[in-house]
């Protein structure tokens, strides 16, 4: 409609900010709520969440709102969503062994389960999704391709992170192989190496 | 222990609508069975199967292990036009209860599942 086309080009002209939800979405400890801090970090100056080695640390979805991120020439204001990692299982024993006793958790155990499907719930919600994965690990499981066909059937954009190319066993490459319909980017969360690129990559392809 | 295999034809999943599929596959799952399904099932209906398993999850059962293979189409069109006709574009499932499924490896022809009790 030529309304709609003026429309655009007068919100261009005036700098109007393209507004997004980007979600992060993949397993448990592919170092999700590591990157959501980075970026929070960068463009806000405070973090997003607690990051912990024990899986599922994440249980409920983490906002922050209003992350004005400025790169490839556009100002993106996203609100980022740090979403609990979708498992097929959650085993309370799986605790007992980074120290937590059976009370904490199995009650971290029923937490997570409802993160999981909280997770889910927020698929259909989110404009640009980051698949996380752990670089140092097979990337073509389940969990991740049932993630991402579901972004697919939705039209929404994904961008693969591979995560932790600060580990020395990292691939990259092969999660390009698992998936070369979409844009991977290889990143370090924890270190920042490469962010730039992934902060380009959300500009171009978010919708 | 044994283990048992249960090889489930497309007919039977075709009669069931989202939520009976979910409580067929969880019911057998939960008696520890190993169930081989004769079709893929889709991404929609794997975030539901995991969300049924998530509310059932207790101390004696943590989960599943699940994995499909996909019969690939030349594209949307014809993969459309056989939904719309009420058919399948086949593969099949393999899903089974986490504490007998020691290990499951998907590749993109091929399925290993090692089980046994842990």
């Amino acid at each position: 409609m030529p309304f709609k086309k003026l429309l655009g080009w007068v919100k261009k002209i005036f700098g109007k900010r393209k507004k997004i939800r980007l979600g992060l979405y993949g397993p448990p400890n592919a170092g999700k709520t590591t990157l959501a801090n980075k970026i929070s970090m960068d463009w806000t100056g405070t973090p997003v969440g607690e990051v912990s080695e024990v899986p599922h640390e994440t249980r409920e979805v983490q906002k922050k709102e209003h992350v004005i991120v400025k790169a490839s020439g556009k100002t993106l204001e996203m609100n980022l969503l740090d979403m609990p990692g979708i498992a097929t299982k959650i085993d309370y024993e799986d605790f007992l062994e980074f120290g937590l006793d059976v009370t904490e958790a199995r009650a971290r155990a029923k937490e997570a389960t409802k993160g999981v499907i909280e997770a889910i719930k927020w698929l259909e919600h989110v404009d640009t999704a980051l698949v996380v994965m752990d670089a140092g690990k097979d990337p073509y499981t389940q969990v991740n391709i049932t993630i991402i066909g579901n972004l697919e059937a939705r039209n929404i954009p994904v961008i693969i992170v591979a995560n932790k190319i600060d580990l020395k066993d990292a691939d990259a490459e092969r999660i390009q192989e698992a998936f070369p319909q979409h844009p991977v980017v290889a990143v370090s969360g924890k270190t920042g190496k490469n962010i730039t690129k992934l902060y380009d990559t959300i500009a171009k392809h978010s919708k | 222990m044994d283990i048992e295999l249960e090889f489930v034809s497309i007919e039977v999943l075709a009669e069931k609508d989202g939520k009976e599929k979910m409580k067929f596959i969880l019911d057998r799952i939960k008696k520890n069975k190993i169930l081989v399904l004769e079709e893929s099932l889709s991404p929609a209906e794997e975030t539901e199967l995991i969300e049924s398993t998530m509310k059932q999850v207790s101390d004696d059962f943590p989960g599943i292990e699940v994995s499909n293979l996909r019969e690939k189409t030349d594209g949307g069109l014809k993969e459309w036009l056989i939904r719309l006709l009420g058919g399948t574009t086949g593969g099949m499932t393999v899903i089974g209860p986490s504490k007998l499924i020691k290990k499951m490896k998907k590749e993109p022809q091929r399925i290993l599942v090692s089980a046994g009790k842990k």
